[in-house]
C-alpha cells in the first residue's frame, strides 16, 4: 500500500499517466482498507509481515524496547476505511479541478494518503510521529505558494503543526520513560503526576492542532482560504480531522486514564471552540475562510464528546466525526466548483447560482443543513447523541458533571450559531440577488459533481439509518455496547419528518404560493433577502455592536487569539533584542571573550 | 593500514604548493586537480572506515618507539572518532571543491583559493589526526590562517572587515590555547595526549588544573563559537565564499573546535562534574541565543550562520549531558544514548548545513544579492536548489524523515531520561523557532512572489553546482538511516565508544 505510492513519487512527467497511476494507487489502497476493515483485531508484527514477503520494514528507533509495528483494531480500521473512500472521492474531483495548480499535485497526494494510512495503523509512537511530521510537509507542498498570501498560509501551516510534532516528541519521550515501551496498545497511564499530565499535556496538543481545536486552531482558516479547494477539502476538512480526532480517541481512551481536572479542561476547550469558532464565521466575508472557521468549530462537538468519557460520548464523538467529515469535504467541493465557474469567492460578489448550478445548490443545501444539525440528516444523528451523552454525564457527581447544563447549552447555542451562518452562505452564494456576470455559468463537469452527490447521499444515509446500521455495525465495535438512554430511532424520526415536508409542501401548493422548487421550503428566512436585497455578508454586522461582541471580533482582529501571532511577535521581539547586543564592534567581542573566561573561572572556583 | 594516515595529510599540504606553481602554467588545472585530490581522500577515507572497525591504529612519525611505554615520538592517531572526522572533511571538501568549478570563476586567482583550499583541508585532517596537543596547535593554525586568508578572498570592504576581525579574535583564542598548553606540559612534563591522562591521573593541583581546563575550553570556544566567544562566526561565514562558507560552518567549527574539545574533554581531562555543567550551560546558552539571533536576519547567510552556532549549542549541549552522567557514573547507557545523539547531529548538522550554504551560493550566483527581501518566487526558475534547499531546511528543523529529525529526537530522548526535562524543553523549543526561521528563507527566496519580474535573472545554476547540492540533498535523507539501530551500532558505534571509555582507548595508545 506505501511502498507503491511512495514509489510512484518518481517516474513520469505525462499528466495522464500521473492521473491513471493515482486512481490504481488509491484504488488499491481502499481496496485493501475494506480487506482490513473486514479482518478482525490483531498486532502485525514486523516478522511477519518479512515473512509474508512484505517490503514495509520499519524498525524501531531505539533498540529494544519493543519493536511491533502495525495494529489494527477497531478504531483503525475504522479511520482506514474512511481514508479510502475520501481519498478516492477527492482524487476524482481533483482530475478536472486542479489542472496545473500545483507542481506535483499527485506525487503529494498519495504521500499524504499513504502516511496517514501509516499513522493510523502503526501501533509503535515513534513510527507514528514520524509519519505524523510527513504529514505536516505534505500539507506544507498542497498550497501553491505563489503569492503573498498563500505563501504565509502556508509558512504558518507548518510552523503550527511544526510545532506540535516538536511538543507530541516531548510528550512521546515522557511515556517512554514512565512505561518503558512505545507501543500504544501497552500504555496506560493515568494522569495525576506532574510528568504524565506532561505528556498528556504534549500529545494532546499534537491532536488538537491537528484537527484544529481551540488554542491551536488558527492555520486552519488561512488554509482553507488560500490553498485549493481540493486541497483544503482533502485535508483540513477530511484527513486531518480522521486523524486527529483518531488521535484524540487514542489518547483518551487507550493512552491515558482522565480525572476530573482534565475532563474539565478539555470540555471548557470544547466548548470554548465551538462558540469562538462560529462567532468568527458569522462575519466572514470569504466563502472558504468561513468553512475553514466551521471546520474549526465543528471539532468542539467531537472534544466534548471524547472528553465525556462514556461509550456513548465517543461514539457520538467518533459519529460527529464521520459526519463531519463527509459534510464538511463536500461544502469545500462546492466552494471549489463555484469558484471553478465563477473564479471568485467573496459572499459578496456572488450570487444566483442556484439555477445555473442546480446540482450543486442540491448538494450545498444537504451539508448545510446537515452541518447545522437539521433531522433527518446526519449532522442531527451525531449531535443529537452528544447531548444525549452530555446529559448522561450530568448525572455523575464530579464539578465537571455538575456543570452539565453549561455544556449543553452552550453546545446548542454554537448549533443555532452555525444554521445561522449557513443561511448566509446558501443565501449569499445561490441564492441572493441577480447578477448578469454570471449568466453564463454552466454546472461543472460530472467528475467534479459526482463526488459531491455522493456525499450529499452519504449525509442523507448515515442520518435515516443512524440507529438501524451505522452505530451497530460502524461505531459499536469500536467503543463497545451500550445503551442509549431516550434515544430515538432515526429511520422512524425520518418517515416522519418526511412526511410533514411533504405535507407542508403539498399546503404551499395548494394555498397557492408561487411557484417554489421543493428545495426552498428548507430553508427559512431566505425570502429575507430576496424581498430587501440586503447584502448578505453584512446580515451579522450588528452582532458586531454588541459591546462583548465588539470586543471580541476587535481583539480577533488583531489576532490576540492566535497563538502563532502570539509567539510570533514575542520571538521576534527577543531576537531584536539580542540583535542589539551585536554592535560589530570588535573590542566589545574581544571583551565578551575576555569576560566568558573569567566569568568560567569564577564559576570554576566556587 | 598505517601508511594511509599521513598520507592523509601529507597529500593535501602537497597539493597545495603543488597547484601554486602548476597554477600559474595551466589555466584550469587548479580546479580540477584539487576535485581529484579530494575524491581520493574521500576513498582513502571511507576505506580507512571501513577497515578501521573498533579498532585503534597509530602512525608514529619517523619511527620512534616508545621508550619505557613513555611515546617520545610524534603519534598520529586513527580511532573511530577521528575517521568519522576525517569522512565528514573529505566529503565536504570533495563537493564544496567540484562546486567551486563554477562558482569560484567569478572571482580572479583561482589557484590561490585552490591552494588555500587545500591548505585548509590539509590542516583539520591533521588536527583530527594529532596525538599530541603541539600538533593539533600547529596543525589548527595552518588550517586557520588559510581560513583567515578565505574569508577575505573576496577582497571588498566587508569581506576584509569581517576577516579582520576573525584573525583578531583567533588570534586571542590561539593565545589562550597556546598557554593552556604551556601550563600543561610544565606540569605533565609531556604533550601526548595519552600521555597527560596518565601524569594527569596520578596526581594534580586542583586549581591550576581548572585554570588549565578553563584556557582549553575558552580557546576552542572561540574556535568552535559557544556563545560568549562567537561573535567573530556570523560575519566571517557570511562574508566568506559560499563553498568555503559550506565547509567553515559544515566542518570546520568541528573538526577544529567540537572535536578537540570533545577529545581533550573526554579523552585527556578526567570528567568532573563540574566542568560537564559549565559545558552543558554553554552549549545551551549557544542553543537558545543562536536560533534567537538567527529568526531575526534578513542576510541569508548570516541567517545560516547563526544557525550553526545554535546546532553546534544541540551537540555541545548532548555531550554535556553525556560527561555529566558519565561524571556520576549512574546512567552509562543514557549517557551513551546523548553521545550517539550529539555526534549524530554533528554530522547531519555537516550535510544539511553544507547543502544549505552552497543553496545560499547558488542563489547568490544567479542574483548578485543575499537578501531575502530582494528575492521571491524562485521556485520555478530553480527547481534544484529550492528542492534541496526544501530538503536541508526540513532536516534542520527537525522534521521527518530527513536526518535531522532522527538525531534531535535521540538528543531529546536522552534528555528526558536522563531527567533533563528543562533541556527538552528547550530543544524542542530551539527546533521550533528553527523550523519557523527556515521556514521564513523558503518563503520569501522560493515562493512570495512580491518581485517578479524586477530583476530576476534566476535560472538553475551550472552543472557542477547542481551535483554536489543533489550529493548532499540525498545524503540527508540517506543518513536518516542511521537512525536504525543495527546501522548505527556498525556506524556510529565505535565513535562513541572513543569517547564513552576514555581511560581505555588511551593505554591502548601508550602500549602500542
Amino acid at each position: 500500500m506505501l511502498a507503491g505510492i511512495l514509489l510512484f513519487f518518481i517516474p513520469g512527467r505525462i499528466r495522464f499517466v500521473k492521473e491513471l497511476i493515482s486512481i490504481l494507487a488509491v484504488m488499491a489502497a481502499l481496496y485493501s482498507s475494506i480487506v482490513l476493515f473486514g479482518t478482525g483485531d490483531k498486532l502485525i508484527s514486523v516478522d511477519d509481515a518479512l515473512r509474508t514477503g512484505y517490503q514495509a520494514h520499519h524498525n524501531c528507533l531505539l533498540a529494544d524496547h519493543g519493536s511491533i509495528c502495525f495494529q489494527v483494531d477497531g478504531l483503525s480500521r475504522l479511520i482506514v476505511l474512511f481514508l479510502g473512500i475520501f481519498g478516492l472521492l477527492i482524487l476524482v474531483y481533483c482530475l478536472t479541478y486542479n489542472k496545473g495548480r500545483i507542481k506535483g499535485f499527485y506525487s503529494w497526494y498519495l504521500i499524504t494518503l499513504g502516511a496517514s494510512y501509516g499513522a493510523v495503523l502503526s501501533d509503535n509512537l515513534l513510527l507514528f510521529i514520524i509519519f505524523w511530521g510527513v504529514l505536516g510537509i505534505t500539507l506544507y507542498k498542497l498550497i501553491p505558494g505563489t503569492d503573498e498570501a498563500s505563501s504565509a498560509a502556508a509558512k504558518k501551516t507548518l510552523i503550527i503543526i511544526g510545532a506540535s510534532d516538536g511538543i507530541m516528541i516531548l510528550g512521546i519521550a515522557i511515556i517512554w520513560k514512565i512505561c518503558g515501551t512505545l507501543s500504544m496498545a501497552d500504555v496506560s497511564l493515568p494522569t495525576s503526576g506532574a510528568l504524565t499530565a506532561a505528556a498528556f499535556l504534549a500529545l494532546l496538543t499534537g491532536s488538537f492542532t491537528k484537527a484544529g481545536a481551540f488554542p491551536f486552531h488558527s492555520w486552519i482558516p488561512d488554509y482553507a482560504q488560500y490553498s485549493p479547494a481540493s486541497s483544503a477539502a482533502f485535508l483540513p476538512a477530511s484527513l486531518d480531522k480522521l486523524l486527529g480526532i483518531y488521535f484524540l480517541a487514542r489518547i483518551t481512551t487507550d493512552l491515558f486514564i482522565l480525572t476530573d481536572p482534565w475532563r474539565m479542561l478539555l470540555l471548557s476547550l470544547g466548548v470554548i471552540t465551538i462558540v469562538a469558532a462560529v462567532l468568527m464565521a458569522l462575519v466572514q466575508h470569504n466563502c472558504r475562510r468561513l468553512l475553514g472557521f466551521h471546520a474549526v468549530s465543528q471539532v468542539g462537538y467531537m472534544v466534548l464528546g471524547f472528553s465525556l468519557g462514556s461509550m456513548l460520548g465517543v461514539a457520538a464523538g467518533l459519529f460527529h466525526m464521520l459526519n463531519n467529515v463527509i459534510y464538511k469535504s463536500g461544502l469545500f467541493l462546492t466552494a471549489g466548483n463555484v469558484e471553478f465557474r465563477t473564479g471568485k469567492e467573496d459572499i459578496d460578489e456572488l450570487g444566483d447560482l442556484s439555477r445555473s448550478m442546480p446540482l450543486t445548490f442540491f448538494g450545498a443545501i444537504v451539508f448545510a443543513l446537515s452541518i447545522s444539525g437539521i433531522p433527518p440528516l446526519n449532522g442531527f444523528a451525531s449531535k443529537w447523541m452528544i447531548y444525549q451523552a452530555i446529559i448522561d454525564f450530568g448525572s455523575g457527581s464530579g464539578l465537571p458533571n455538575k456543570l452539565w447544563i453549561l455544556w449543553l447549552g452552550l453546545a446548542v447555542f454554537g448549533s443555532a450559531l452555525t444554521l445561522a451562518s449557513f443561511i448566509k452562505f446558501i443565501g449569499g452564494i445561490f441564492l441572493s440577488g441577480k447578477k448578469q456576470e454570471f449568466a453564463q455559468v454552466r454546472e461543472v463537469p460530472v467528475l467534479m459533481w459526482a463526488p459531491l452527490i455522493l456525499l450529499a447521499l452519504g449525509c442523507l444515509l448515515f442520518g435515516i439509518f443512524a440507529t438501524g446500521i451505522i452505530l451497530p455495525r460502524l461505531l459499536m465495535p469500536v467503543s463497545g455496547v451500550f445503551v442509549p438512554a431516550g434515544f430515538w430511532n432515526s429511520s422512524l424520526v425520518s418517515v416522519l419528518v418526511l412526511i410533514s415536508v411533504l405535507l407542508g409542501i403539498c399546503l404551499y401548493l395548494i394555498t397557492g404560493m408561487k411557484k417554489f422548487r421543493t428545495e426552498d421550503s428548507f430553508i427559512g428566512g431566505e425570502k429575507l433577502y430576496e424581498t430587501t436585497g440586503y447584502p448578505v455578508s453584512g446580515f451579522y454586522h450588528t452582532l458586531k455592536e454588541f459591546r462583548l461582541m465588539a470586543w471580541f471580533y476587535q481583539k480577533a482582529e488583531e489576532r490576540w487569539f492566535d497563538v502563532y501571532e502570539l509567539s510570533k511577535r514575542f520571538t521576534l521581539w527577543l531576537s531584536s533584542l539580542a540583535s542589539r547586543a551585536h554592535s560589530g564592534i570588535l573590542p566589545h567581542y574581544t571583551v565578551w571573550i575576555i569576560a566568558g573566561l573569567i566569568i568560567l573561572l569564577m564559576i570554576m572556583n566556587t | 593500514m598505517n601508511p594511509i594516515i599521513p598520507m592523509l595529510v601529507i597529500v593535501p599540504l602537497a597539493s597545495a604548493f603543488l597547484i601554486m606553481v602548476l597554477g600559474k602554467l595551466i589555466r584550469d588545472l587548479p580546479g580540477y586537480f584539487t576535485s581529484a585530490v579530494f575524491l581520493v581522500l574521500l576513498i582513502t577515507s571511507y576505506y580507512a572506515w571501513m577497515h578501521n572497525g573498533n579498532g585503534i591504529t597509530v602512525y608514529k612519525v619517523g619511527g620512534w618507539e616508545a621508550v619505557n611505554k613513555i611515546p617520545i615520538g610524534i603519534y598520529m592517531v586513527l580511532d573511530g572518532l577521528s575517521v568519522i572526522m576525517l569522512c565528514l572533511i573529505s566529503t565536504l571538501g570533495f563537493l564544496s571543491a567540484v562546486y567551486s568549478l563554477s562558482y569560484m570563476k567569478r572571482y580572479t586567482g583561482e589557484e590561490y583559493y585552490y591552494a588555500l583550499l587545500c591548505l585548509l583541508v590539509a590542516g583539520m585532517n591533521g588536527v583530527v589526526l594529532s596525538g599530541d596537543l603541539f600538533n593539533i596547535f600547529v596543525f589548527l593554525e595552518i588550517s586557520v590562517i588559510a581560513s583567515y586568508a578565505l574569508v577575505a578572498f573576496g577582497v571588498e570592504k566587508n569581506e576584509l572587515e569581517a576577516s579582520f576581525k576573525y584573525q583578531v579574535l583567533g588570534g586571542i583564542a590561539s593565545l589562550l590555547i597556546l598557554f593552556g598548553i604551556g601550563l600543561i606540559y610544565w606540569k605533565a612534563k609531556t604533550l601526548n595526549i595519552a600521555d597527560i591522562r596518565e601524569a594527569f591521573k596520578a596526581g594534580y593541583d586542583g586549581t591550576y588544573y581548572t585554570f588549565v581546563q578553563m584556557l582549553i575550553l575558552c580557546g576552542f570556544g572561540v574556535k568552535a563559537a559557544i556563545m560568549p566567544f562567537h561573535a567573530w562566526l556570523p560575519d566571517a561565514h557570511s562574508s566568506a565564499p559560499s563553498p568555503i562558507s559550506a565547509m567553515l560552518s559544515g566542518v570546520f567549527i568541528k573538526a577544529v573546535g567540537i572535536y578537540v574539545i570533545l577529545r581533550l574533554f573526554f579523552s585527556m581531562f578526567v570528567i568532573s562534574e563540574q566542568i560537564a555543567f559549565v559545558i552543558t550551560a554553554l552549549g545551551t546558552l549557544s542553543m537558545v541565543f543562536g536560533v534567537f539571533l538567527a529568526i531575526g536576519q534578513w542576510d541569508i547567510k548570516r541567517l545560516l550562520a547563526y544557525h550553526s552556532i545554535s546546532q553546534m549549542g544541540y551537540v555541545i549541549m548532548s555531550a554535556g549531558i553525556g560527561m555529566i552522567l558519565l561524571s556520576r557514573g549512574t546512567r552509562p547507557d543514557v549517557a551513551l544514548l546523548a553521545i550517539t545523539g550529539g555526534l549524530y547531529h554533528l554530522i547531519n548538522h555537516a550535510a544539511f548545513k553544507g547543502l544549505l550554504f552552497l543553496n545560499a551560493g547558488a542563489l547568490e550566483y544567479r542574483l548578485g544579492t543575499r537578501d531575502l527581501k530582494e528575492m521571491g518566487g524562485l521556485a520555478s526558475e530553480m527547481p534544484i536548489t529550492a528542492g534541496t534547499s526544501f530538503v536541508a531546511s526540513m532536516s534542520i528543523s527537525g522534521i521527518p524523515p530527513f536526518n535531522g529529525f532522527f538525531s534531535k529526537l535521540i538528543i531529546v530522548i536522552a534528555c528526558i531520561r536522563g531527567r533533563f526535562y528543562l533541556l527538552a524543553f528547550l530543544a524542542i523549543l530551539v527546533s521550533i523557532i528553527t523550523l519557523a526561521s527556515f521556514l521564513k528563507f523558503q518563503r520569501y527566496a522560493f515562493y512570495n512572489k512580491t518581485n517578479a519580474g524586477k530583476d530576476l535573472t534566476g535560472k538553475e545554476v551550472a552543472t557542477p553546482m547542481v551535483f554536489s547540492m543533489i550529493v548532499l540533498g540525498m545524503l540527508c535523507l540517506l543518513m536518516s538511516l542511521l537512525a536504525i539501530p543495527s546501522v548505527r551500532e556498525s556506524l556510529l558505534k565505535p565513535a562513541v565508544d572513543v569517547l564513552m571509555d576514555a581511560g581505555n582507548c588511551m593505554s591502548k595508545i601508550i602500549g602500542m
